[in-house]
């Protein structure tokens, strides 16, 4: 009996042992003392002399995104810069010299006069019949709505200076730019209304330049000018709502927008353009000469006809008779 | 894992110099409308008023220095160094989408100013800087963070 329970102690210490072993050498091979596979090794390829260890694609596509998206950053600031340096913001365009302005604001009445006017005026509406009379002091008023930035407005001073410029005086005319790009036609070389004055006998200039060349306002319209803005800058009036440059001449015409082709500004500075105003035979002195010529007949039909040697021109007379009516 | 040590501290410092430029730019933004700024001088190329009232100033009519104190303030929070070590991965993810949102912004921002104002303004550039400092070692240390969770 004692012989039988010593040798049942000896095989349960055996059993016991050799469930040890088994469970040290599945822990070895991977797998659970119960005999469950684990988590197992990938068969491990053979490697042969010369053969490259192999790539941990993922972990390393993974670690070369953040540097990706860094120089993605550095890259687009790169082309902004260059860009930015290699742009043609180039306002010495609008920079007059001595006299280019006074030759602006005395276009000789002989070049007026041989540029002669195109056969229609252009973008120019005439106003209701009943358009209550638009005066200041007693004179006519020739209105003016636009912005430095906006590159029609610059197109459109040009005629209107050399216009005006026949009824009266410029004082603080100052030489500019329209906006730098991506704006249409940049830097359209020009004048600006602000801080000039104009004095004239027989008409008032109310202009207003709301924002400067990249949009930051700088004048606000008068109760005045923003209600004439308001009714007249309709589409039934001047196919436009709210565009600029808003001209109105008194109470008979008003546009939006320019009067001629700003093509023919292009790529020419301040000077060029002023130059070319006193050749009639070049095509700027045609197209801002021709619109000055149109606006100029309007403003006669205010003044009734004054100053006469202006107004009795056959040119103007010509420009008179092509004007739409009502 | 755990991010280098100098992480937590580098990213606090960089997102609470940008909460005090932009803290200096909202101020400027409300109190002083000519937008003439400490060491800004007001012509040519470096001109912090062109670019603080101008149009691109604002973005869905909140100001732009206003937007970017909020970023850094947020920001700030995210990189504080108990925010480092958190286990949640929300918080790692929001560091970095933060973090390339920002820069984003900051892109759209030096494109206003440089082509479609054509003026720079030297503290908007300061903050950029720091937004992109803040950007390169958020985006270099938080991809880790998330794999491993």
């Amino acid at each position: 009996m004692t012989n039988r329970k010593r040798k049942s102690t000896a095989a349960k210490q055996r059993a016991k042992l050799r469930q040890q072993r088994r469970a040290a050498a599945a822990a070895q091979a991977g797998q659970e003392p119960g005999g469950a596979p684990t988590t197992t090794r990938p068969p491990q390829p053979v490697r042969r002399p010369g053969d490259r260890r192999p790539r941990p694609t993922k972990r390393r596509r993974s670690s070369r995104t953040p540097w990706l998206l860094i120089g993605g950053v550095v890259v687009v600031v790169g082309v902004i810069v260059a860009m930015f340096l290699t742009r043609s913001d180039d306002t010495s365009r609008g920079e007059a010299s001595e006299g280019s302005i006074d030759g602006l604001t005395s276009v000789p009445a002989q070049t007026l006069e041989a540029v002669g006017v195109p056969e229609q005026p252009s973008n120019v509406n005439p106003l209701p019949p009943d358009a209550a009379p638009v005066e200041e002091g007693g004179k006519p008023v020739v209105l003016y709505v636009g912005a430095e930035y906006c590159p029609f407005c610059a197109v459109e001073r040009w005629p209107m200076v050399v216009a005006l410029s026949r009824f009266g005086t410029f004082t603080g005319l100052e030489s500019t730019t329209s906006a730098p790009p991506p704006e249409t036609l940049p830097n359209t070389p020009t004048v600006t209304f602000k801080d000039s004055t104009y004095a004239s006998d027989h008409i008032v200039l109310s202009a207003v330049e709301t924002a400067d060349r990249v949009g930051n306002p700088i004048e606000d319209p008068t109760e005045f000018q923003q209600r004439l803005f308001d009714t007249y800058n309709v589409e039934s009036v001047t196919g436009s709502s709210g565009g600029i440059p808003f001209v109105m001449i008194g109470n008979r015409y008003a546009w939006a927008g320019s009067q001629y082709d700003p093509a023919v500004l292009e790529d020419k500075d301040f000077d060029q353009i002023a130059n070319a105003l006193a050749n009639p035979d070049s095509e700027v002195a045609r197209e801002i000469g021709g619109a000055a010529n149109y606006i100029t007949a309007m403003i006669c039909q205010l003044t009734d006809g004054q100053p006469e040697d202006v107004c009795s021109s056959d040119v103007i007379q010509q420009a008179q008779a092509a004007l739409p009516t009502p | 894992m755990r991010v280098a040590r100098w992480v937590p501290p580098v990213t606090t410092a960089l997102a609470l110099a940008g909460v005090a430029v932009s803290t200096y730019l909202t101020i400027a933004h409300y109190t002083d409308p000519e937008g003439e700024l400490q060491f800004c001088s007001g012509t040519g190329t470096v001109d912090c008023g062109a670019v603080t009232t101008s149009a691109q100033s604002t973005f869905l009519g909140i100001p732009v220095a206003l937007l970017g104190l909020l970023w850094f303030v947020g920001m700030l929070t995210l990189c504080l160094p108990v925010a480092w070590r958190a286990d949640a991965r929300p918080v790692h993810l929001a560091r970095l989408v933060g973090a390339v949102g920002g820069i984003g912004f900051v892109l759209w921002l030096l494109y206003a100013e440089l082509i479609i104002i054509g003026a720079i303004c030297v503290w908007c550039t300061v903050a950029h800087v720091i937004a992109f400092a803040l950007f390169v070692v958020v985006v270099l240390t938080t991809p880790p963070l998330l794999a491993d969770e």
